[in-house]
């Protein structure tokens, strides 16, 4: 045997999918259907188009979603609390650009203790006044703590300069946000975007019938059917023209480093691609810059670029913490880098191993009901299906070594890039 | 339920096989038995650099993570006080390809210096990012410290301090190596998409011929019983104040390990929790609260820790907790115990259907003496009674077995 020869490897041509099943409501919510699964379990997901897009003030998107809970006619936020933590069930909220939405986890078994008072969420939430002002309170503590925190400040400082205070995606909160919210804004908010007719809901796990039949009664009534997300709000990005921004921090041993420029999303053509460009330079343990900046210099932990698709725009971004004496290093590694993408021809084997690291990762990306379906919900929002899937593969698997250079040399554009430090 | 089988080759390495057809991956786990709690405590911090040192190539293959990528696969490690875990998740179909990859780090190491000097610098800057330049971020020296005067615990798995892991020599990573790195001192688990057959075909060829080594026993001083009350002020650069308590608690494998567990849930688990709902919701007192177990194998620490509101005083804030927790010596109600069953219930339900769990839980139950147990872990907690509960709150909520530490902020 010899040791130093690797086994052959396969690679994977195509990918075998769960089935997904559509159907409606009565009241015309679609819902997605992925019935596989050996456990008697159930993750159900209703996602509302009511994110930070829509929101008139910053913060209200989030509060309405968090608040929710905290109350509803008839039961308090603790009555609300005990029932789902009784069955054992997991409720998680969460707050996007576009969307917001409620995860429940839960044995199949308690579903028809727990789908009845996710309905009475939906519809009947009363924001509590003394509610609010400890949600308010904990929220601004939250608020102090983070901005300890160097990287957070460095994201902040980020997006704002990418963005702009007025647009959504730039936005960062102050102090004086948390005073300029009152629970009459919730409400007003809640009654809008929290609907019938603003939704759509995904169940995966092992199912049957029943579950499904519980869903339409539930879930299916055509009186909290309201009005779709205006698709005609608008707002421009008002970049800021100073590209180097640095906080000094004297006490910090380290610098946060956040790099990067605004950039396409998943509806231009090239994203895909793009995707693959972004795993080569930093987007992987095994990338060019962790390579070079962890595993060659030593500078950092870690250092990642990251490619992020929103409705309205896209992210390119680069961060690390990185010693404090090597952060001028570490901007310059990187400049380097995206050099040697921009002008040299990736070789065949590095691009063989990012192809099957991506296959490797999109295998298990679908891998089982739970995880398949929180990929599906990424499909839905770009309006694609399971097709898309294999069809991202056939990307992966034919992309050239040409294209990886064009593609950097569009969009991997040192001088164009914010780089922010804080330390 | 997870089924597996069990393989011992000759040189003594376990293997376990959970064979699931759903799933076209495959999963390597291997954890090797040792951890921060064996180290030297002058040269803390060791077990943790080592791991790394493990991804700096092996005898005969220069880039273990690179050819892992090649085959469609991931990889990661962990180090805690107790173990070092090791997983690979990759096609099923290119499962050799961790199997050539394991062996060969197993059999040897490179042990190139210059990649002993940059790891050491990559460890250093974790130590900085995780323990130095976060508010709060030394908590877990001081607490450990506090809590634990003989045992390893005393120190966390990143190291006592920056110097331990700059002053590592090469010929203490050899030694440690082949020490603790041996067939014997190691279990492994393949899961997923995979045969037994196959997967002892494999074993053989790849693991068959690494010398056996030994299993190395843990003789570590039994830290003696807390008789006194432990408080460390401290005033730092921290956002809010925050108050931490460290209560002794029993060791992984004893009879009161599922109540304990559950008196976690009661009290910091979801907004029906105890401190939540008293503390933060009702009076007030914190913004956040948390309770959470230190997980060791041997004898552990309960934590309670939460961020003081402004206007409160930290006297307040430590009575409140105190009070909060004290009262489940006394009033536990077998709903509240129906709650933390069910929750449990669900939760290693849903912690199930992921292959890469099943396989680091197998390996963990061996470690801790029978992978079986994995599958019965579920009944220990459902045997839980109100009785059991509030005998064990009593004995763990004594002031004379707990650390407490303060954050005054400058």
């Amino acid at each position: 045997m010899n040791r130093t020869q690797a086994p052959k490897i396969k690679t994977v041509d195509a990918i075998d999918l769960l089935a997904v099943e559509q159907i409606k409501l009565d009241n015309g919510i679609p819902v997605y259907i992925i019935n596989s699964g050996e456990q008697e379990i159930v993750k159900i997901d209703f996602v509302f188009e009511a994110g930070k897009w829509y929101e008139p003030k910053n913060l209200l998107a989030d509060f309405v979603n968090r608040m929710m809970r905290e109350g509803v006619k008839g039961k308090s936020a603790k009555e609300i609390a005990d029932i789902f933590e009784f069955y054992g069930s997991n409720l998680e909220s969460s707050v996007s650009f576009t969307n917001a939405g409620f995860q429940i986890y839960s044995l199949s078994k308690h579903l028809p203790h727990i789908l009845p008072l996710l309905m009475e969420i939906f519809t009947e939430a009363s924001f509590p006044e003394d509610e609010f002002l400890t949600m308010l309170n904990n929220r601004k503590q939250k608020h102090t703590e983070r901005l300890a925190k160097n990287d957070y400040i460095a994201n902040r400082n980020f997006l704002s300069a990418m963005w702009g205070q007025e647009h959504p995606y730039g936005r960062v909160t102050e102090f004086q946000d948390f005073e300029n919210v009152n629970t009459g804004q919730l409400k007003d908010f809640y009654s809008s975007y929290y609907n019938a007719g603003n939704c759509f809901i995904l169940i995966a796990g092992k199912l049957d019938d029943a579950i499904i039949k519980s869903l339409n009664s539930v879930f299916g009534a055509k009186a909290w059917l309201g009005a779709k997300a205006p698709h005609d709000i608008n707002y421009h990005p008002h970049p800021n023209a100073e590209l180097r921004q640095h906080t000094e921090k004297k006490d910090s041993v380290q610098s946060s480093v956040m790099i990067g420029n605004a950039t396409i999303n998943k509806y231009h053509p090239d994203f895909d691609k793009l995707s693959v460009v972004n795993t080569v330079f930093g987007g992987y343990f095994g990338s060019r810059l962790m390579a070079n900046i962890r595993e060659e210099k030593g500078y950092t932990y870690g250092i990642f670029s990251s490619l992020s698709s929103y409705q309205h725009g896209g992210i390119l971004e680069i961060s690390a913490e990185v010693g404090k004496e090597v952060s001028e290093a570490t901007i310059n590694e990187v400049h380097n880098e995206i050099k040697a993408m921009r002008n040299e021809l990736i070789d065949e084997e590095e691009l063989d191993t990012v192809k099957n690291y991506l296959t490797g990762r999109l295998m298990r990306s679908v891998d089982g009901p739970m995880k398949y379906s929180d990929v599906y919900k990424g499909l839905i929002l770009y309006g694609r299906d399971s097709d898309y899937i294999n069809e991202y593969l056939h990307t992966i698997h034919t992309i050239t070594a040409e294209e990886i250079r064009e593609l950097s040399v569009k969009y991997l554009d040192f001088d164009r890039m914010y780089k922010v430090t804080v330390g | 339920m997870i089924h597996f089988e069990e393989l011992v080759l000759p040189n003594g390495l376990k293997i376990l096989v959970h064979e699931d057809p759903s799933t076209p991956l495959a999963a390597v786990n291997i954890l090797y038995k040792v951890g921060a709690r064996d180290e030297d405590s002058s040269r803390t911090g060791f077990a943790h650099l080592f791991e790394h040192f493990m991804f700096e190539g092996s005898v005969n293959i220069p880039d273990f993570d690179t050819e892992l990528q090649i085959a469609g696969g991931d990889n990661n490690a962990f180090t805690s006080n107790d173990v070092t875990n090791y997983y690979d998740i990759l096609p099923a179909t290119n499962l050799e390809t961790a199997f050539w990859l394991e062996s060969d780090r197993m059999l040897s190491l490179d042990f190139n210096i210059d990649s002993l000097e940059t790891q050491k610098k990559v460890v250093c800057e974790e130590f900085k990012e995780h323990y130095i330049n976060q508010p709060y971020g030394d908590v877990w020296h001081k607490l450990s410290a506090l809590a634990y005067k003989v045992h390893p615990y005393q120190w966390p798995t990143i190291g006592l301090e920056l110097s331990h892991v700059e002053n590592a020599k090469m010929e203490d990573v050899r030694d440690f190596f082949y020490k603790y790195y041996r067939p014997r001192n190691a279990v492994m688990v393949v899961a997923g998409g995979v045969k037994t057959k196959e997967v002892e075909k494999l074993a053989l060829k790849w693991f068959g011929d690494i010398p056996s080594g030994e299993l190395i026993p843990h003789d570590l001083p039994k830290e003696p019983e807390q008789t006194e009350e432990r408080v460390l002020v401290l005033h730092e650069d921290v956002p809010l104040n925050a108050i931490y308590k460290a209560y002794k608690m029993c060791d992984r494998r004893h009879d009161d390990y599922q109540a304990t567990d559950f008196i976690r849930d009661m009290l910091s688990t979801g907004d029906s929790s105890r401190l939540y709902h008293e503390l933060v919701k009702d009076k007030k007192i914190f913004s956040s609260v948390a309770a959470y177990l230190s997980e060791t194998i041997d004898d552990g620490i309960f934590i309670i820790e939460g961020k003081l509101n402004p206007d409160v005083s930290m006297d307040d804030a430590d009575a409140a907790i105190i009070n909060c927790i004290t009262k489940l010596s006394d009033d536990v109600s077998e709903d509240e115990l129906q709650k933390v069953k069910n929750k449990t219930e669900a939760f290693l339900t849903f912690s199930d259907t992921n292959i890469l769990n099943r396989a680091m839980n197998l390996a963990y139950y061996d470690m801790l003496g029978n992978a079986a147990d994995v599958n019965t872990e579920i009944d220990k907690y459902m045997a839980v009674t109100t009785t059991q509960i509030k005998r064990v709150a009593k004995n763990i909520f004594n002031k004379n077995r707990c650390s407490t530490v303060k954050y005054f902020k400058k």
